[in-house]
């Protein structure tokens, strides 16, 4: 196939008919149903749709965390799609971050410690506090999870998904478990982290107003994107209105 | 069916490899209830019903001779109901081709037949016919294994005088279950001793014994009364030299069979229990997990008005039903192997009739006892349960607040740690109690498995201590009688005899204040070499010129000590009055009750200058045939036995029997090891599922994940292996402490191969249950996992 020619040369992920089916018993629920999308390297893109429409799916594929039943997914010259189990451990370990909305962290970790579990395994990391410095947590790295507040908690899951200076920050409704002031912390963080280390940021959300801080938009619908939206202009965590 | 009960089901059916641990551990711990209780049941009523149905004597009386009508003289004590005279005699027997010479004790019966104590059992054959006088039946084993048929003619020469009798039948007697001729013999040897029952006429001729006797036997009314009777006894045969008055727990036979059955009692009480006592153990660590991981779950039930009871009896039915489900496994597999082990048992004792039945109750109680400590196992995991909070249960659980590990402030030995190591410090010295439910369980099964091994080769131990420490000689001879130093120097003139030393082996009652024991006083020469005294350590005690060496069990019974004083007064023959002796060690021993002394002390004691009733032979290699040659010449040898021969019989019978037990044991043993280790291994796991996949999705590999958690397992298991070894030793302990008999006992030593075999075997376990987890960790859905709330 004619690849070459259309691959815009600062796309990072190429999307074509991406299809996931999930077999339950009898019954087959697709969860993607032909996604095509290009991501381009060092945008800010979110992710809108309703539940279900297969946002988490397409993020966990995209991450390497899960794998396509049928379709492409270029991660700059190789397909996601043909990886091995190992190959696409490997390429988490060196290209993606991770956040959730539950925040994982190791409840019998400090916060420093949690950031070491990623720079332990990364051959150039930012140094664990330096991570938790940018998150503004600087001061409280001697902390166990369960001393902090749930914005604090997520702020260190950033740390540490991004203290292996991830190429790509896949993060699935980081805020839907936080407030609106503590929400916008966690974006203003993730927005800094996109605009200083040119990290790509791809956030699902179910808050439509977070889009405004995006480079553009995806809407997706029953395992379909249904349109993608340019920003103008991104506007700043603070800016928004919730 | 309710929603809750729908919700346990499943539970089960998911954590199913969790749940079938339980189980089996349950199963263990009821089948080895039910089958060592059946079988102590049975083998207790098959004996008793022996006895009663051959009306096994309460009392034998040994003497040299009474006429026959002494026994109306006992029959008029007041508790005797009847009484028997019989003769009783140990002889020679001629065995054509057999080189070794064989002793016979001659019984007198009566003919015509009639319902007699201690009667003969006949197993094939007839029984004598009327005025025939030259007809015997030999103990059924005797003459299997001397190749005796039925009409074959049997020779045996009482004090040089040479009968052939011809075999009519093989016969068992309750009376000789345990084929012991001595005590000192201890061990059975069934070919070289058998019973030859014969009619009385033949025996009055041979024995020299018209209208006589030397052994009577009584029948009383109320046993507890038989201390008094036999006093009596003593004073209305005083004069027919009453040399033993042998109540009937105290033959050796019933004494010997007594005691395995007593040993079977002591392991049917301690095993099951120490094994559900774990099953509740491991109920306790699955069920406490459980609660934790379904906090919010329960929080969600009492929000929507599911009381605390409720909630309680819920998990408190997960215990219960899978200590019934093990409980329903281990009544047919205990009820199969009772079936079967009390076969083995009645075949290993030759016992005539086998009488098994089913115990409800034992079924019953083994049920109550598994269920109850199935509840008991479930019932904290139950009370966390019921005081979960609703709105609490929502939040996360707080861990306990961590600290620093004390090894992270050990600068370079932090830093140069790699990073599994230091996850696994970190979650070791931050989750003390899982870690410790780990090392604890590591440690139980340790110990277990130890005392398994134990178990095993205990006995062993006991034989090798016994027959290459103790006994050193390769042969001992014994003769009817006492003999002179005359026998002595020809005993030393045979060809192939490279060593000899007299032994004195009398029968004595000892007494220390109101404390008393009849036992075998051993005169042993100065300098023996072949029967030596020890301390268990291997250190020799001497006998010394003077004073008298204590068994320490005997010790223990008389309450006396070094340097105390006791008294002697012997059993047989005409020496009248008691003499003292002072104690001048304590020398350890498995076996017996037995004193030693100088054989010339021990003379002395008896009035004569020198006297000895055996001798130890060291002869050379492969002059055994030569020797048993010998021997057969030698009038008055009442039995030779080798060394070695001793060793084999003893192991085959003793050791046989334990043996299976022993194997039993060992293998629930291990099943329950392993069965505890996957437990707490699968239960860290899922305690950590979700640590386990945000590592997996930081991009670390099921490798490292997988280093991280075997790692640390085999860490803490080692830690564990390394507390089960003294942990085992106590269990080990304890069970000798149980088995303590007078005859034998256990000796608390453990082998150092036990220690190692257990600590390997459970690390194999450890490894074993890891890879089981493995399975787990690979198929680790992390997509899934993460999807969860915390
Ligand atoms: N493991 C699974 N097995 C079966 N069906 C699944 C599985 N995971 C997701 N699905 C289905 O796939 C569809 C898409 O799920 P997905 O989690 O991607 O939705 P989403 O857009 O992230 O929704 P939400 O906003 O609620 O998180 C849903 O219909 C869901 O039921
Ligand atoms: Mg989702």
């Amino acid at each position: 196939m004619n690849t070459g020619n259309d691959t815009n040369h600062t796309d990072i992920f190429q999307i074509r008919g991406l299809a996931k089916d999930y077999q339950m018993g009898e019954v087959i629920v697709s969860a993607l149903r032909g996604v095509s999308l290009s991501i381009r390297a060092g945008e800010f893109l979110v992710i809108l749709g309703p539940s279900g429409s297969g946002k988490s799916t397409l993020l966990n594929i995209i991450g390497g965390l899960d794998s396509p039943t049928r379709g492409e997914v270029f991660f700059r010259d190789s397909d996601l799609a043909g990886y091995s189990e190992a190959r696409r451990t490997r390429y988490r370990r060196q290209h993606i971050g991770f956040v959730f909305q539950f925040y994982n962290l190791m409840p019998n970790l400090t916060a420093e410690e949690n950031v070491e579990l990623a720079t332990e395994i990364s051959p150039d990391p930012l140094p664990p506090a330096k991570a938790l410095e940018m998150v503004r947590l600087g001061e409280r790295r001697a902390h166990f999870p369960s001393q902090l507040s749930g914005g604090e908690q997520q702020r260190v899951a950033i740390a540490r998904a991004v203290a292996k200076r991830p190429e790509i920050l896949l993060c699935d409704e980081p805020t839907g478990a936080l407030d609106i002031s503590t929400g916008k912390v966690v974006l203003d963080v993730l927005d800094n982290i996109n605009r200083r280390f040119g990290t790509t940021l791809i956030v699902i959300t179910h808050n439509a107003s977070i889009g405004a801080m995006a480079d553009r938009v995806v809407r997706m619908m029953d395992g379909q994107v249904r349109n993608i939206v340019e920003n103008e202009r991104r506007q700043s965590a603070e800016e928004l209105d919730w | 069916m309710t929603v809750l009960h729908k919700k346990l089901f499943r539970s089960l059916l998911r954590s199913w490899a969790e749940s079938l641990a339980v189980i089996m551990v349950v199963l263990c711990g009821t089948a080895s209830y039910i089958c060592l209780h059946s079988c102590y049941l049975n083998l207790a009523l098959t004996r008793d019903t022996y006895y009663a149905q051959n009306r096994l004597a309460d009392f034998e009386i040994m003497l040299e001779r009474a006429p026959a009508n002494a026994i109306f003289k006992v029959e008029e004590i007041p508790g005797v109901r009847k009484a028997r005279a019989r003769m009783v005699k140990d002889v020679n027997v001629d065995i054509e081709g057999v080189e070794e010479p064989r002793v016979g004790r001659i019984i007198s019966m009566p003919v015509p037949r009639r319902p007699v104590m201690n009667d003969v059992v006949v197993m094939e054959g007839r029984y004598f016919e009327p005025g025939v006088q030259d007809e015997v039946i030999v103990s059924d084993s005797f003459a299997r294994l001397n190749k005796l048929a039925i009409g074959d003619r049997l020779g045996i020469s009482v004090e040089e005088k040479k009968y052939s009798l011809r075999i009519v039948g093989y016969g068992l007697s309750p009376e000789y279950v345990y084929m012991i001729r001595t005590l000192q013999e201890m061990v059975p040897a069934p070919e070289r001793f058998g019973i030859l029952w014969v009619p009385k006429h033949f025996a009055e001729t041979a024995l020299d014994m018209k209208e006589a006797c030397n052994n009577i036997l009584g029948e009383v009314d109320d046993p507890k009364e038989l201390d008094a009777i036999l006093d009596r006894a003593d004073k209305v045969l005083d004069g027919y030299g009453v040399f033993a008055k042998v109540k009937q727990q105290d033959q050796i036979s019933v004494r010997f069979l007594g005691d395995e059955i007593q040993g079977l009692a002591v392991n049917a009480r301690i095993t099951p229990t120490l094994f559900l006592a774990i099953a509740a153990l491991i109920l306790f660590v699955l069920l406490s997990r459980m609660v934790r991981m379904e906090r919010t779950q329960i929080g969600l039930m009492k929000a929507y008005g599911y009381s605390d009871w409720s909630v309680a009896l819920h998990y408190l039915q997960y215990g219960v039903i899978l200590s019934a489900a093990g409980c329903l496994g281990g009544f047919a597999l205990g009820q199969w192997m009772a079936d079967g082990l009390i076969r083995v048992y009645v075949q290993l004792y030759q016992f005539p009739i086998l009488e098994s039945r089913i115990y409800p109750d034992v079924l019953a109680r083994s049920l109550g006892i598994a269920l109850a400590f199935g509840a008991l196992g479930a019932l904290l995991a139950s009370i966390r349960a019921a005081r979960i909070q609703p709105a609490e249960s929502m939040r996360p659980e707080a861990p306990p607040l961590g600290h620093r590990v004390w090894l992270e402030r050990v600068g370079p030995v932090w830093r140069n740690l790699g990073f599994t190591w230091k996850m696994i410090v970190r979650n070791i010295a931050r989750n003390r109690f899982r870690a410790g439910l780990n090392v604890f369980g590591v440690a139980i099964s340790t110990g277990l498995v130890i005392m398994g091994f134990f178990s095993l080769s205990g006995m062993e131990f006991w034989l090798r201590f016994q027959f290459q420490e103790v006994q050193r000689e390769d042969v001992k001879i014994s003769f009817q009688g006492e003999r002179g130093k005359k026998t002595y120097y020809e005993m030393a003139r045979f060809d192939h005899v490279r060593r000899v030393e007299p032994l004195l082996e009398y029968p004595f009652t000892i007494t220390s204040d109101w404390r008393k024991k009849d036992t075998v006083v051993v005169g042993l020469p100065r300098g023996a070499e072949m029967q030596k005294l020890m301390t268990f350590k291997g250190k020799v005690v001497p006998v010394g010129e003077s004073g008298i060496v204590l068994s320490d069990r005997l010790a223990r019974i008389l309450g006396v000590g070094v340097g105390d004083t006791i008294r002697l007064k012997p059993l047989m023959g005409r020496v009248e009055g008691e003499k003292r002796a002072v104690v001048r060690a304590v020398a350890q021993q498995f076996m017996g009750t037995n004193a030693y002394m100088d054989i010339n002390a021990l003379s002395r004691l008896l009035n004569q200058s020198f006297a000895m009733n055996a001798v130890l032979l060291r002869i050379d290699e492969d002059a055994k045939e030569s020797v048993n040659r010998e021997m057969k010449d030698v009038a008055g040898v009442a039995s030779v036995v080798f060394n070695s021969d001793a060793y084999d019989s003893l192991v085959k019978t003793l050791a046989g029997s334990s043996r299976i037990m022993n194997l039993v044991v060992l293998l629930f043993a291990g099943v329950i090891s392993f069965s505890i280790i996957y437990n707490v291994t699968s239960v860290a796991l899922a305690e950590r599922q979700r640590e386990l996949a945000s590592l997996r999705v930081l991009g670390l590999t099921t490798a490292e994940v997988g280093r991280v958690l075997y790692h640390e397992n085999i860490l803490l298991g080692l830690i564990g292996a390394a507390i089960g070894l003294p942990l085992g030793a106590g269990i080990c302990w304890l069970l000798v402490k149980a088995y303590d008999t007078d005859l034998y006992r256990m000796p608390f030593y453990i082998e150092s191969s036990a220690y190692v075999k257990a600590v390997l075997l459970t690390l194999v376990f450890v490894l074993m249950a890891n890879l089981a987890v493995r399975r787990k960790i690979l198929r680790l859905d992390l997509v899934e996992v993460l999807k969860e709330r915390e």
